[in-house]
């Protein structure tokens, strides 16, 4: 595998990433983050694994906003399996690979058991955090892409809409200019970027 | 226990038992009933094996047993059950982890004399408990009833064991499915207020001029003073019910609070 990594979800949408190991799975983290498609997010609404053997030539056109980026970074395969205790979902393993093809019968069984290991660790860290706190143990070296929310109420105050619409302008942004969210989102909380200018989204002037 | 008659006989009833274990096992999905299940276990206890009444008890979180499901809704039946909480077979049974049995009621040395005087007078003479156990865990017993002084048959003390068994099973997974569902719920909740307070800062700072950590101590010094939880304030924020000119009157405050907190 080239990268692996674990997303945490909830109401269908990414919340953020556990742990990335590499650059590689660090880019397949925040395309799915920005996005919201992915071969992580169809595994936990799935409620099954998806595996993509080779993103140049996909058997199901999917991702279209995913793939192409993706490529660009080197990706060829991708597979999302779900984080999952009982019936509840957590979220979804992510593996990737530069070159293309399926997972052997031993590697997908061995990431069902790691999903399955990873979805109780999950839980049983939690245990001992406080009740409104999110266990520290989970924090370290996670991204929940704090610095979005941070942008989504700047906008919001800019535009004087709900911090969800302001947070659409923001994906919205970052899609048509080709820029990952959080880096939007940096400018946004930097002072570089506003959204209340008279046309549209513009720079703001220093 | 030797002039005991042998209740049923060598098992043509295999049919109804594999049925019935495929019943139960079909109602273990996601979301299902334990009471149901427990109901439905009783029911099929009488009609499989014969027997005159069945019930489950299972112990609380306090460790007292407490009847869960009953073939019968009979007041004498029902007390029989309740009964065990202090003393009976149920209790001995859910104590030990192994199966208890009196066969005959009316011998005048039963160690649970007060259950006895009632099971006979409910018109019942042995009683059988098997205990709900999974390895080290035992969570409460199965409780059958006969008219006749008798011992079971041993097939039907195995059919009744596995049917025990499956409804354990059942009970433990859902037991530990509730429980992450519970962990994920605090899970989210975490995620979720420290988004709105991330959000609320955000706003803050953009209405106020000011950067993330002033228009955190902002909110952090005005939940202080008002005694409110920092992530409700957030959401105040965010819903518009709370301006943040409202809270950001003097936000070097913050700092300075700090120091003597």
């Amino acid at each position: 595998m080239s990268g692996a990594g674990i997303m945490l979800m909830s109401g269908d949408i990414p919340q953020g990433s556990l742990c990335t190991a590499t650059a590689m799975s660090d880019v397949i983290e925040q395309l799915q983050y920005s996005l919201g498609e992915g071969p992580c997010v169809d595994a936990y609404r799935q409620d099954w694994p998806v595996l993509e053997p080779d993103l140049a030539e996909p058997r199901t056109l999917r991702w279209l906003a995913f793939t192409p980026p993706a490529i660009a970074a080197g990706v060829r395969a991708v597979f999302g399996f779900p984080l999952q205790v009982g019936s509840v979902r957590l979220g979804a393993l992510n593996l990737c690979r530069d070159r293309p093809g399926p997972l052997s019968d031993n590697q997908h069984a061995d990431a069902l058991v790691m999903a399955g290991i990873a979805a109780q660790a999950v839980l049983v860290l939690q245990t001992g955090a406080p009740p409104e706190e999110l266990a520290s143990e989970l924090g370290a070296g996670a991204d929940f892409h704090y610095v979005v929310h941070q942008a989504s109420g700047m906008v919001a105050a800019q535009l004087k809409v709900s911090v969800g619409q302001a947070l659409v302008r923001l994906r919205a942004y970052a899609f048509g200019n080709d820029r990952a969210l959080d880096e939007v989102a940096k400018d946004v909380v930097a002072r570089t970027l506003r959204f209340d200018a008279a046309r549209g989204e513009k720079d703001a002037v220093p | 226990m030797a002039n005991a008659d042998v209740i049923g006989g060598p098992p043509p009833r295999e049919a109804l038992l594999a049925r019935t274990l495929v019943e139960l096992a079909d109602t273990l999905v996601a979301d299902f009933d334990v009471v149901e299940l427990l109901t439905r276990l009783a029911d099929r206890c009488v009609e499989v094996l014969g027997v005159g009444a069945a019930g489950l008890m299972l112990a609380g979180p306090d460790g007292e047993l407490k009847v869960m499901a009953s073939s019968s809704e009979a007041m004498r039946v029902l007390e029989l059950f309740e009964l065990q909480a202090e003393e009976g077979p149920c209790l001995d049974c859910y104590r030990t982890g192994k199966a208890v049995m009196q066969t005959d009621l009316a011998t005048p040395t039963s160690p649970w004399p007060r259950f006895a005087a009632e099971t006979l007078a409910a018109g019942f003479r042995s009683v059988h408990a098997l205990p709900m156990r999974l390895r080290g865990t035992v969570i409460g017993a199965l409780n059958l009833f006969h008219v006749e002084a008798a011992e079971m048959h041993a097939a039907d003390v195995e059919a009744a064991q596995a049917l025990a068994d499956v409804a354990t099973i059942a009970i433990l997974a859902h037991r530990a499915s509730l429980e992450a569902q519970v962990l994920n719920q605090q899970l989210q909740y975490a995620l979720n207020s420290r988004i709105i307070i991330e959000q609320a800062k955000g706003m803050v700072a953009e209405r106020l001029g000011l950067n993330m950590e002033l228009a955190f101590r902002s909110l952090r010094t005005y939940a202080r003073d008002h005694n409110l939880r920092l992530v409700d304030v957030a959401g105040s924020v965010i819903d518009g019910a709370l301006a943040p000119s409202t809270l950001g009157s003097d936000p070097q405050r913050g700092p300075a609070q700090e120091k003597d907190a």
